[in-house]
C-alpha cells in the first residue's frame, strides 16, 4: 500500500535539464551489498540542486558554490534508503523514510508548524482535514496526509481535538 | 550485661555509614504502578485479526483502544504474522532468545507479530543472565559503541569542546551535550561539533532540547543527529508531555527528510513517576513505548529507565527490568542506547553492577551517556559513570575483556587534542565574529578537569553572540568553512565529511555510526550475526591490544619499566 506513493514522490521535483539520462531511467533496484551508498553506490546520489554527492567538496564549499541546500537529503535518495530498509527487513522504517521523502518538499518553518498542529488538542477537526488536504494538494505528500488523517479519527474518539470555541469555566 | 540501653552494634554502625544506605528503596505498590514487571493488573496477552486488520489486543476490543493500542495495533504488529507468533508458548519464544542455534532473523520474524503484553509474558522468564545471553544476539549492530556527554556548569563552550575531543579521542562514537542556559545553545552546540571532529574525525554530535530547537540546530547541520524525543506508554502521560504518536511519527519523518539521525527515547517508571501508570506494570508500559516507536519507523530508540533510574533501582528487581527494556527494544530490531547515564546510586558496587547487563553482552550504545566530563559539569544531572571512572572502566574492559567502547589513551595525545580543539575554537569564534577565545582559555582548556578550572566568561557577551549566530542563519557550512581558512584542515574536511552523510541518508538506518574512516556502521553492513561461542563480535586482534594498554602496566622484560 505504501509502495504507491512511491511513484508520486519520485515525480516530486520533476526531471531538470541537467539530468536527463537519470530521471528517465527508472529507480535501481538495491541490495543490502548496495549499503552504504556513500561508499558503494555514490553516482546515485544527488542533492536537492541536482549536484552529484562528489561535488561536495571543500574547495566548493570555500569558493562560496556551495549553499546549505546543498546538504539536504533529496527525495530520490530517501526512497533509495527506504528500498535497502524494505530489503533489511524493515517495513516501518521504509515507510517513515517514505513520508521523509514527502516531506523534504515542505520548507523547515511549516514542517515545524505541521508538527505543532498535531499536537493534542491543538487543532479541531476541521484544521487537520485542511492539513490532510494541502500535504496532497500542495506536495503531493499523500502517506503524509493519510498519517494526519488516521490521527484526526483517533483524536475525535480520544477527545484530542481543539475545542472550536474558547470554552471558559 | 552491664546495660541494659538498646543500641547498634559497631557493625550496625558501620553498615549504616556505607553509601548504599544513602540510596531509597520502597516497597511494591502494584495498584499505582511501583512494580518492576510482575503485576497481576498487567493484561493477559490476547490477538485477533479481521479483514488484515488488529481488532483485538491484550483483552481490549479494538472501539475500546487507547491510542498507544491503536497506534501499536495499526504500526507496529506485523497482522500477517500475528496470530501465528502470539501461538507459540511463550517459553519458547524466551528459548529461542537464548538458543545460538536460533538466528537473529529467526527471533525477529516472531517477534514481529507480538503484542506488548506477550512480549512481557517472554521476558518475565528470564533471568538477567538470560536476558544479557538474549541481548549478545539480538543487538542489531554486531560492533558495540559508547555514547557520552559534553556539558558545562557554567555552559563554557571552550570546556565543551575540549572534553569532547578527549572523549572522542577516548572512543565515544556519539557525543551529546545540553545547557544550563538554554539561549547559550547554539555556541555549545558548535563547540560540541568541532572539538568531536578534533578528537576522532566522524564522531556524531546532538544538542538535547525542546523539540523545535533540536529540529533547527539538526536542520542547519550544527549538530548531526538527535535523541531527545520523549515517548511515554500511558495515553495520559504522553498527553501531558504535548505529544501523541501520531505528532512523534511525524517528527520522525521530519529529521529523516533533513537526513538526521534520530531516535526516541523512553524508559521505565517515567509514567509512575509522572504521575499517571494507570496501574500498570513499569515494564508493561515501556514495552509499549518500545512498540509504539517501534510503529513510527524511527531506527533506534534510548532506554534503561533513564532519567527515572532512581524509580526501578527503589523497588525489588527494578534493575533487572531495566535489563529487559534493552533486550525488548533489541529483539523489535531498534537501535538500543541503552541508558547507564543518569547518576543512579551512592554505590560504587550498586553503579558498576547495574552497569554489568549492558557492558557485557554489549549494546549499540552501552551508556546514553556516559559523562565525558566531571558529574558537578554534566547538565543531564550527573551520570552513572564520569571522567573520574575512566581508568576503571579501562580496567574493567581488560579484566573481562569484553569492548565498553572506551580506551586508555596517552596524557600528551590527550593534551594535543584538548589544546587544539580550543584553538580550532578560538579561530572559528574570531572568524564568525563571535566574543573572543583568549590564548589564556585554551591554555586552561588544555589542562583542566572541570569548568572552575577555566577563566570566566562574560555571560552576556557570549549569549548575544549565541543570538547572532540564529539570526545570522549561520550553518554546518559556515563552520567547515571557517575552520578551512583559519588553517584547521583536518577538523575541518572532518566536518564536511560527516555534513556530506546527510546527503547520502546512511546514517538514517538503524544502530548507524561513522567509523574513523567516515564508513557508515549500521545494523545492514554490520549485521549481527552471534551463533554461540567464537562467533558475533569478539574482542581480539588489533582492538583487544590497544583495550590491553592502561595507565600503569608494568613490563614482563623489565619489572622496573612500565610500558603502555
Amino acid at each position: 500500500m505504501q509502495r504507491g506513493a512511491c511513484h508520486s514522490v519520485a515525480t516530486l521535483r520533476g526531471p531538470t535539464e541537467s539530468e536527463p539520462a537519470l530521471s528517465a531511467s527508472p529507480p535501481p533496484e538495491l541490495t543490502t551489498a548496495d549499503y552504504p551508498l556513500s561508499i558503494n553506490r555514490p553516482e546515485l546520489l544527488r542533492t536537492p540542486s541536482g549536484k552529484p554527492i562528489t561535488a561536495l567538496t571543500m574547495d566548493a564549499v570555500v569558493s562560496g558554490e556551495l549553499s546549505a541546500e546543498d546538504l539536504r537529503i533529496a527525495p530520490e535518495t530517501l526512497q533509495l534508503q527506504a528500498q535497502l530498509a524494505d530489503a533489511s527487513g524493515r517495513p516501518q522504517l521504509a515507510a517513515n523514510f517514505r513520508r521523509a521523502a514527502e516531506m523534504t518538499a515542505i520548507p523547515d518553518a511549516e514542517v515545524l508548524a505541521m508538527y505543532n498542529a498535531l499536537r493534542p488538542r491543538a487543532s479541531t477537526a476541521a484544521q487537520l482535514a485542511e492539513l490532510a488536504e494541502r500535504l496532497e494538494r500542495a506536495y503531493s505528500a499523500p502517506v503524509c496526509a493519510a498519517l494526519v488523517r488516521e490521527a484526526a479519527e483517533v483524536y475525535a474518539r480520544r477527545d484530542l481535538l481543539a475545542r472550536p470555541t474558547a470554552d471558559v469555566g | 550485661m552491664t546495660t541494659t540501653e538498646p543500641r547498634p552494634s559497631i557493625r550496625t554502625e558501620l553498615l549504616e555509614s556505607r553509601p548504599v544506605n544513602l540510596d531509597g528503596f520502597v516497597e511494591e505498590w502494584p495498584e499505582k504502578g511501583l512494580v518492576a514487571m510482575e503485576s497481576d493488573f498487567d493484561p493477559a496477552p490476547s490477538i485477533r485479526v479481521e479483514d488484515g486488520r488488529v481488532v483485538e489486543l491484550d483483552g481490549k476490543a479494538r472501539a475500546d483502544f487507547d491510542f498507544m493500542d491503536t497506534f501499536i495495533a495499526n504500526h507496529a504488529i506485523d497482522v500477517a504474522s500475528a496470530e501465528a507468533s502470539m501461538a507459540i508458548p511463550s517459553a519458547q519464544i524466551a528459548r529461542m532468545l537464548i538458543d545460538p542455534g536460533v538466528s537473529r532473523g529467526e527471533v525477529l520474524a516472531v517477534t514481529r507479530g507480538l503484542t506488548p503484553a506477550k512480549v512481557l509474558d517472554v521476558v518475565k522468564l528470564m533471568n538477567v543472565v538470560e536476558i544479557m545471553q538474549g541481548m549478545q544476539k539480538m543487538r542489531a549492530r554486531r560492533t558495540p559503541a559508547n555514547q557520552g556527554h559534553s556539558t558545562s556548569a557554567r555552559d563554557n563552550p571552550i570546556q565543551v569542546a575540549a572534553d569532547a575531543a578527549e572523549g572522542a579521542l577516548r572512543g565515544f562514537a556519539e557525543l551529546e551535550t545540553t545547557l544550563g542556559v538554554l539561549r547559550y545553545a547554539p555556541l555549545v552546540a558548535i563547540a560540541l561539533q568541532v572539538g568531536a571532529q578534533v578528537g576522532r574525525g566522524g564522531v556524531l554530535t546532538q544538542c538535547a532540547l525542546e523539540e523545535a530547537t533540536e529540529l533547527e540546530l539538526g536542520m542547519r547541520g550544527i549538530t548531526a543527529y538527535a535523541e531527545t524525543i520523549s515517548i511515554y506508554g500511558t495515553e495520559s502521560v504522553f498527553v501531558d508531555g504535548d505529544d501523541t504518536p501520531w505528532s512523534k511519527a511525524f517528527l520522525a519523518s521530519a529529521y529523516a527528510s533533513r537526513g538526521i539521525k534520530m531516535r526516541f527515547t523512553s524508559g521505565t517508571g517515567s509514567e509512575v513517576q509522572m504521575g499517571n501508570a494507570e496501574g500498570k506494570s513499569m515494564l508493561y508500559l515501556e514495552i509499549r513505548c518500545i512498540l509504539m516507536a517501534k510503529g513510527a519507523g524511527v531506527q533506534g530508540l534510548q532506554n534503561g529507565s533513564i532519567s527515572c533510574i532512581g524509580v526501578p533501582g527503589a523497588v525489588p528487581g527494578g534493575i533487572r527490568a531495566v535489563a529487559a527494556e534493552n533486550l525488548v527494544a533489541s529483539m523489535v530490531d531498534l537501535e538500543c542506547a541503552s541508558g547507564n547515564d543518569q547518576s543512579f546510586s551512592h554505590s560504587s558496587m550498586r553503579r558498576t553492577a547495574r552497569l554489568m547487563p549492558q557492558l557485557l553482552p554489549g549494546t549499540d550504545f552501552v551508556c546514553s551517556g556516559y559523562s565525558a566530563v566531571p558529574n558537578a559539569d554534566n547538565m543531564f544531572a550527573g551520570s552513572n559513570f564520569d571522567t573520574e571512572d575512566y581508568d576503571d572502566w579501562n580496567t574493567i574492559q581488560r579484566d573481562l575483556q569484553v569492548d565498553g567502547g572506551l580506551r586508555h589513551v596517552r596524557e600528551p595525545e590527550i593534551l594535543q587534542a584538548r589544546n587544539t580543539a580550543a584553538r580550532a575554537l578560538q579561530a572559528l569564534f574570531a572568524h564568525l565574529d563571535l566574543p573572543a577565545i583568549t590564548d589564556e582559555e585554551v591554555e586552561a582548556a588544555t589542562y583542566a578537569d572541570s569548568s572552575n578550572d577555566y577563566p570566566l566568561r562574560d555571560v552576556l557577551a557570549d549569549l548575544k553572540g549565541a543570538q547572532s549566530v540564529m539570526e545570522r542563519g549561520i550553518t554546518g557550512l559556515d563552520l567547515v568553512r571557517g575552520l578551512e581558512t583559519t588553517g584547521f584542515h583536518d577538523v575541518a574536511q572532518s566536518l564536511l565529511n560527516v555534513l556530506r552523510q546527510r546527503v547520502s541518508g546512511d546514517l538514517l538506518q538503524t544502530s548507524a555510526v561513522l567509523t574513523a574512516d567516515f564508513t557508515p556502521l549500521s545494523a545492514i553492513n554490520d549485521v549481527n550475526d552471534y551463533a554461540g561461542p567464537g562467533t558475533g563480535y569478539r574482542l581480539a586482534g588489533e582492538r583487544w591490544e590497544e583495550l590491553k594498554k592502561l595507565r600503569h602496566v608494568t613490563s614482563a622484560t623489565n619489572p622496573e619499566t612500565e610500558v603502555g
